[in-house]
């Protein structure tokens, strides 16, 4: 008997289900940071509003590497819907918070996948995680790094300025 | 799953079958036959993960509980799909077993399609 599932697809079901988790949630961060740009222009952080569109772009970016992922292995992508995302944060720093939970949430998430990928021996997902592994590597790093700044610069008297100032100098390299 | 049914004109071969119905693989048609509930009806590869994924979503357990006075009865109806099947609850269970075990042996073929014509030994 032909095994007609295999040729028609490349990916089990379950490991398709958990990209479009993913999918998910890479286009609810996209919105979570697109929504902290909002705040931050609203609040007169320029920069940080700047450095927060552009994440938004990223996310919208990783969600749609995984989505042509899934389809082009013979998955069903699906296109998720999102909702529940705030408006209004409390602190400046509050938004930086969320910001670094967020990237640390991806990253377990896509760990997630890859223990799965691992159990089946599906090697081609596991090296098509692997761009993300190096994302999020830099994700992480910026994210915890602009948090760090609240800490070095403090928030007392321009201190908030400051932080603001800095956030778009934040960048990684390997070496 | 090594029994072939030979019909006037395609081959069969029975994937998994119970006591309230069966299903079949075509190899040259590259799809399956589904007889249940009266019917043997043709199902692709997209049709048949869109049945399975429509009668694993039904909440049996609420169907099972609710007093409401509506009959328990479920339509299952596939988009881009000729067919559909209103199923009582006896029959959806039916269904959905017939299904995962259906699953499991197409799971089982395919190591065991692996293993015989795909991995080097
Ligand atoms: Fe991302
Ligand atoms: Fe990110």
């Amino acid at each position: 008997m032909k095994d007609i599932m295999r040729t028609k697809c490349l990916i089990s079901s379950d490991v398709e289900t958990l990209i479009n988790q993913q999918i998910k949630k890479e286009a609810y961060s996209s919105a979570v940071y697109l929504s902290m740009a909002s705040w931050c222009d609203r609040n007169g952080f320029d920069y940080s509003s700047d450095y927060f569109f552009k994440q938004a772009e990223e996310e919208r970016m990783h969600q749609l590497k995984f989505y042509k992922y899934v389809l082009d292995m013979g998955g069903v992508a699906i296109s998720p819907e999102i909702t529940n995302i705030k408006i209004e944060y409390n602190s400046f720093r509050e938004v930086y918070e969320e910001a670094l939970e967020q990237e640390v949430s991806v990253t377990q998430s896509i760990k997630n996948i890859a223990a799965r990928c691992h159990k089946e021996q599906d090697y081609v997902t596991l090296e098509f995680l692997n761009w993300f592994f190096k994302e999020q590597r830099e994700e992480e790093y910026k994210a915890r790094r602009a948090l760090e700044l609240f800490d070095v610069i403090g928030e007392e008297g321009t201190g908030r300025w400051e932080i603001d100032k800095h956030v778009g100098k934040i960048s990684y390299s390997e070496d | 799953m090594q029994d072939l049914i030979t019909l006037p004109s395609i081959t069969f071969s029975e994937v998994f079958s119970t006591k309230n119905g069966a299903i079949y693989q075509s190899d040259s048609e590259n799809c399956w036959y589904i007889d249940f509930a009266g019917k043997l009806a043709r199902f692709d590869y997209r049709n048949l993960l869109k049945l399975q994924k429509a009668v694993y979503q039904i909440d049996i357990e609420n169907l099972l509980l609710s007093s409401d006075k509506a009959p328990d009865l479920e339509i299952i109806f596939i988009c881009a799909c000729d067919h559909c099947y209103v199923l009582s609850l006896i029959q959806i269970i039916a269904i959905k077993e017939l299904l995962q075990g259906t699953f499991v042996m197409l799971e089982l073929n395919h190591i065991i399609y692996d293993r015989l014509h795909r991995i080097v030994a």
